[in-house]
């Protein structure tokens, strides 16, 4: 028979109002029952039973059953405010482990409303919040619940929403994984946490939670505290693992050095390096940091000043290892081999050789457009002097520049200016040679007779750019430059170069250097000098700000005003709400450029929290500003506030990438392409490309810079939009009806599109999610090009190198083969552009590969070997033996790419395989990074599973002899060079190659 | 048998012969021990549990419900009614499948029908009404009960206060009267309405009062606010008409030319 069931509520009701208190009672155990079914009815009796709740004499527990009953009711009816408050009356009757609809909204809303009264509460400074301790009792039981329960990412997640930092701490520490845990909560921290002070409080309790465990995670606490800005915490730990007699454990030191590096933060990094304690026996003066350049005149000392400790560390613990004890001396090692790292050399050294040895910058293009470019159009023609500069951004590659001498000397004032500092993106990261490579255009001592004025200001710039960010043995030097010259020209140099040689120092004597610069109140020099302040001060949110914007409001020229703007958005950085008042103090300024300034600001000091209060006044100032420059400046800044969720940018900018007003239509494009930079997000791309034939000249150019940003280094096999972005940029240059504006974006992009050698992608977020100052700051910077073109140049801090460079103990590349599980077609470098006419330039693909005849009889090796793997691969077997094969065999190969460029025809003929075989270093994109596997087999093993960037190696096998690569790169450094300026490269390389040992010649081994 | 279930029924036994010798405070006492009782068997609704003896503790609970209902009519307690009925109604409706019709059932319908237009709560009265077959509408308790509403709905009220003399039962006496006072306010209803005031002996005709003295106690007790004066009952015009709401024209206004300029603005 069917079970009965009831149609109606109204007998219970009825039964409610029975005098029999059992009576009631049975009623409101059945009508909790039903209520999920008869809330309609029961609705119009809330009152009474309500009034059973109150009624004081009624049974404790029948109270709360009432309580729960009118609860129900007022959460079916939407009423979750009233429902939370009876469902509190309703104390223990409410369970949270209960799984209807109804606990999961009540609890959503218990959680949300216990964590907004606890942030208020922190807001508003109140010691105590008068938080309904019953609210607070659910709360704590839900996170019990979800602890005991396993779930763990759930507690931890309502943990920091409510600011529970103890539950948060029992979450971690009882969980079954406490390493995943605690990188999640990182994670969340960065991604969900918007108070910078509260995240602070977040990350040390992680790391408290960290150094209890018996196996610290030393990669993740340094993480953390070096976004708590506690160098103290990072020396002790590394020292801690330097004086540790296991080799791995220096490995691990070394690797958390090259992850610190990675982002960038030189005060602190100088910070931690001073902070390492000295081997006993070492005198003190070495640890001194670099007596203010001992070298200033002779330039044939080839290391820079920047070796000058290092070299003298290692000597002197050679010197100690007779007289004190062992382990004093492998300290003493391994704590210049980590000074080296953590000062920047080691990485930009290693980087430098890769993109050298890597470099495959088409230099066809280069030639097209500067046939195409008119003579006398000194827009174009300097536009592509930067598109150079930037294509072969760190690759110490100015052959074009010394095969168009001519060309190049129809550069005059300020083209010679950026023609000269171009040298310096070129050069960038060449620490040794900087000084060496700009001497012949720097500002000859004294005598002042020398070159221009124009070539003397651009060197200056170059220098700094070299340094950008490492600056230790060039400041003092830009610094006297600065100072002995009033030549305008020369000081906006000076003061631009040791802006960027000094980033974010803020040492007080170069303030006062530039700003008596800033007081001659020239607009050229002063202009400089204010960004060059902000450079200094990034991120100090320091009251020298105040200053600035004084003088800001007393001088009459633009320039500066603009400038000192800009530096003052710089000031703040990363500041988030502290910066609040500084901002609100420039977005209401009567002066635009102020305002301009203030939306930089607002950028800066949000840069990728992906803020709502900040993204709300930006799109208001977007709209509503009167001005157009403060509109395309605010739609620009939404680009930086966004970077770290770049899939939101497309969405957010669509509308204004529609508006009626070109300048709201050239900040949403590059807003796409600051966000979206190195992603190749489709929507980005696909916002982007109505833009690029937009009606005004200047979307033009702003859309394909940006498109050049979001497609760097995609090839046409991941998207084919790629290839006809290529074809469009080709077409817009060779147009000669073309608008200047918009043919100098297409030049631009151009560079962009192939930057480094096709070897750099554009990255604002570090691996571990922090953000790259340099980067963010030089992206700023570089988006001012619209009214000073020479600050193109900033663009190049942004670059990073797409590389997995494996590194052993000695700090030295070892072959190391890896796997990249996908097609190599997908990530390959574009195919290098096919000769339109018969003239010389075959040759140029080649000239920076390999040498000659010995590649040749290689690559038929390599064929052989290609079709064996590929055999052996058919047969069935599974891809580590197939590895192993390739492996054994091209074990001499001395170049993977090299070898995937040349079997190139085979590979038509054959399917493609579905996997590639990469050797150390090599390039890896960010979009294969989630291919990259390792061999198990293989001779070293990472201390870290990093699919890319600096990676040291464990070496399995310490007893053989190890093979290098990279360093028999460089040794073709030495090419026929023909100029003053590439004799004075060939030997600087020469000397280059004379440091590295020579390596072994791989090839007698095997065959 | 379940003990439970005899010491029921001899309770319920008692509280009939209480009921028969009209003893009201014994057969209200026993009524809700029994009430008690009853919450005890997980046979009856809402549960409606399968248990062996379900039909009969079905039928015992009905027709103490029934009782109850009955009970509350003689001691004239509209509330007791109401939530008695309540409480037997699942019987009627989501026990039919299971249980044979009770003989009482339509009359006991039939009062509650009577009682919703006494309480004049008419939308209530045909939603009952919706609940019932064709069947049911077919017998005298209901008709009755439907006529009455419709004379009542018509205005012809002394059609509703003569059909007292056609009750089906006994018990259908004690709503028939209340309903001629529901009659009376509504008229009283309608001549405030529709007069300023009215002689005396108008209204007690209106009123269908028998006597000047009848009225002037209904007038006091009911309607304190009308005003005797000169032999003339006068009704409080006062009631100032609802102030009509007043259109926020200029919020509305702003608000228009604020989207208006945002409109613009926007992209």
């Amino acid at each position: 028979m069917a079970a009965t069931m009831v149609s109606s509520a109204g007998a219970l009701l009825a039964m409610l109002n029975e005098t029999h208190p059992q009576l009631k009672q049975h009623a409101l155990y059945n009508l909790n029952k039903f209520v999920d079914q008869f809330w309609p009815e029961i609705s119009t009796s809330v009152p009474l039973i309500e009034s059973l709740y109150e009624d004081e004499e009624f049974d404790q527990h029948q109270r709360q059953l009432a309580a729960l009953v009118v609860s129900k009711v007022f959460c079916y009816l939407g009423d979750l405010n009233d429902s939370l408050s009876y469902a509190l009356g309703a104390d223990s009757l409410f369970d949270v482990s209960e799984d209807s609809d109804y606990v999961h909204t009540l609890l959503a809303k218990a959680i949300d409303e216990y964590a907004s009264l606890k942030s208020k509460a922190i807001e508003s400074n109140a010691e105590e919040a008068n938080v309904d301790p019953r609210l607070e009792a659910i709360v704590e039981r839900m996170l019990d619940k979800c602890i005991m329960d396993g779930k763990y990412q759930q507690a931890m997640g309502i943990a920091i929403e409510c600011r529970r930092l103890d539950k948060l701490e029992e979450a971690i520490t009882r969980s079954d994984n406490i390493h995943g845990t605690l990188s999640y909560c990182i994670n969340v921290s960065h991604a969900f946490v918007n108070r910078r002070e509260y995240r602070r409080e977040v990350l040390r309790l992680l790391v408290n939670v960290y150094q209890k465990l018996p196996s610290p995670d030393y990669l993740s606490i340094c993480q953390c505290l070096m976004f708590l800005d506690e160098p103290e915490g990072v020396a002790s730990i590394l020292e801690k693992l330097l004086r540790s007699g296991n080799k791995d454990d220096a490995l691990l030191a070394f690797q958390i050095a090259f992850d610190l590096v990675e982002n960038e933060h030189q005060a602190f990094l100088l910070n931690v390096r001073d902070r390492l304690s000295v081997p006993k026996s070492q005198s003190s003066e070495s640890v001194q940091p670099k007596p203010s350049d001992p070298e200033p005149t002779q330039n044939e000392n080839s290391t820079a000043s920047e070796d000058v400790p290092m070299t003298e560390g290692s000597s002197v613990s050679t010197a100690t290892v007779q007289e004190t004890d062992p382990n004093e001396a492998i300290y003493a090692e391994r704590l210049t081999k980590i000074r080296g790292i953590l000062s920047g050399e080691t990485s930009i050294q290693l980087t430098l050789q890769f993109l050298y040895s890597h470099n495959k910058s088409d230099l066809l293009i280069l030639k097209t457009i500067k046939q195409s470019v008119e003579m006398r159009n000194s827009v174009c023609h300097s536009a592509t002097i930067y598109a150079n500069a930037i294509m072969h951004a760190g690759t110490t590659v100015d052959t074009f520049l010394r095969e168009n001498l001519d060309w190049l000397s129809r550069a005059t004032n300020w083209a010679k200016f950026s023609a000269t500092a171009g040298l310096g993106v070129i050069h960038r990261g060449h620490l040794q040679q900087g000084r060496s490579l700009m001497r012949p255009y720097l500002p000859q001592g004294g005598s002042g007779g020398g070159g221009s004025p124009y070539s003397e200001g651009g060197a200056l710039y170059a220098l700094g750019l070299i340094h950008a960010n490492h600056g230790e043995g060039i400041k003092q030097f830009l610094r006297d430059s600065l100072r002995s010259t009033n030549v305008e020209v020369i000081q906006h140099g000076a003061c631009l170069g040791l802006g960027l040689a000094a980033l974010g120092t803020a040492d007080e004597d170069i303030y006062d250097d530039i700003k008596s610069a800033l007081y001659t109140d020239s607009a050229v020099a002063g202009e400089a000098a204010g960004i060059s302040m902000g450079l200094l001060m990034v991120g100090t949110a320091s009251e020298k700000a105040s200053e600035m914007l004084t003088y800001a409001h007393e001088t009459q020229h633009e320039k500066i005003i603009r400038g000192l703007a800009l530096g003052i958005a710089l000031t703040v950085y990363g500041r988030e709400e502290e910066a609040d008042t500084l901002i609100e103090q420039m977005t209401r300024d009567q002066d635009p450029i102020l305002r301009y300034g203030g939306m930089y600001a607002l950028a800066l000091a949000y840069r990728g929290t992906a803020n709502n209060k900040a993204i709300r006044q930006l799109l208001h100032f977007a709209v509503s500003d009167v001005s157009d420059d403060v509109r395309r400046t605010a739609v620009l800044a939404l680009g930086f506030v966004l970077y770290s969720e770049p899939e939101q940018t497309p969405r957010i900018v669509s509308l204004l990438s529609e508006s009626y007003n070109p300048h709201v239509r050239y900040g949403a494009a590059l807003a796409v392409g600051i966000s979206c930079a190195g992603t190749g997000l489709s929507e980005a791309i696909s916002l982007l490309e109505p833009l690029t034939s937009d009606v005004v000249d200047f979307v033009r150019q702003g859309a394909l810079i940006a498109m050049a940003m979001v497609m760097v280094q995609m090839n046409e096999a991941s998207d084919s939009r790629v290839g006809t972005f290529r074809r469009q940029l080709e077409k817009i240059i060779l147009d000669k009806h073309e608008d200047t504006m918009s043919k100098m974006g297409a030049i631009l992009a151009s560079g962009i599109l192939d930057a480094g050698g096709r070897n750099v992608t554009i990255r604002l977020l570090s691996k571990t999610k922090h953000d790259k100052v340099t980067a963010v700051v030089g992206l700023a910077v570089f988006s001012q090009f619209w009214y000073w073109y020479p600050l193109i140049y900033f663009i190049s801090l942004s670059f990073s190198p797409t590389a997995f460079i494996g590194l052993n103990y000695d700090l030295k590349v070892p072959k190391f083969e890896f796997i990249s599980n996908a097609k190599p077609s997908l990530f390959e470098y574009p195919k290098p552009t096919t000769v339109p006419t018969t003239t010389s330039a075959v040759k140029l693909p080649t000239a920076v590969l390999s040498t000659s005849a010995k590649a040749k009889a290689r690559a038929k090796k390599e064929a052989e070997q290609k079709a064996n793997a590929e055999k052996a691969a058919a047969a069935a077997e599974s891809s580590s033996a197939a590895a192993n094969t390739g492996k054994d065999k091209s074990s001499n190969e001395k170049d993977g790419d090299s070898m995937q460029v040349d079997s190139q025809p085979e590979k038509k003929a054959e399917p493609e395989p579905s996997f590639e075989i990469l050797t150390n270093p090599a390039r890896v994109v960010p979009a294969q990074e989630k291919f990259i596997k390792f061999m198990e087999d293989s001779r070293y093993a990472p201390v870290k599973l990093a699919p890319s960037g600096f990676v040291l190696l464990r070496d399995l096998q310490p007893t053989e002899p190890e093979v290098l690569s990279l360093t028999d790169a460089l040794s073709s450094t030495v090419s026929p060079a023909g100029g003053s300026a590439a004799g004075q490269q060939g030997s600087a390389s020469a000397m280059a190659v004379d440091e590295e040992p020579q390596p072994p010649q791989p090839f007698e081994y095997t065959s | 048998m379940d003990p439970q279930l005899t010491e029921v029924s001899q309770l319920f036994e008692r509280f009939k012969a209480a009921c028969v010798r009209e003893d009201v405070d014994t057969g209200s006492n026993l009524l809700s021990k029994l009430k008690v009782m009853l919450t005890g068997f997980r046979s009856l609704p809402p549960l409606f549990e399968d248990t062996p003896n379900a039909i009969h503790e079905l039928t015992l609970a009905r027709d103490i419900y029934e009782h109850a209902v009955l009970l509350s009519v003689k001691i004239g307690d509209q509330d007791a009614f109401e939530r008695d009925f309540f409480q037997l109604k699942p019987y009627y409706t989501d026990a039919s499948g299971r249980l044979p019709p009770s003989s009482q059932e339509y009359m006991i319908l039939g009062l509650n029908l009577l009682r919703l237009l006494v309480q004049n709560r008419i939308a209530e009265f045909h939603t009952e009404l919706e609940l019932l077959s064709p069947t049911a509408l077919e017998n005298p308790c209901i008709k009755h009960a439907v006529e009455l509403e419709q004379s009542f709905m018509e205005g012809a009220y002394n059609r509703v206060l003569s059909a007292k003399q056609t009750v089906p039962y006994k018990t259908y006496d004690y709503f028939m009267d209340l309903l001629a006072k529901t009659v009376r306010d509504e008229i009283a209803g309608c001549s405030e309405k529709a007069y300023d005031y009215l002689s005396i002996s108008d209204a007690r005709q209106t009123l269908l009062f028998s006597s000047d003295d009848e009225l002037l106690q209904y007038i006091n007790e009911e309607h304190p606010e009308w005003e005797i004066k000169n032999g003339v009952v006068i009704f409080q015009k006062a009631k100032e008409s609802a102030p009509c709401k007043e259109i926020p024209s200029l919020q509305l206004i702003n608000q228009t030319l604020s989207y208006a300029r945002e409109l613009e603005r926007i992209v």
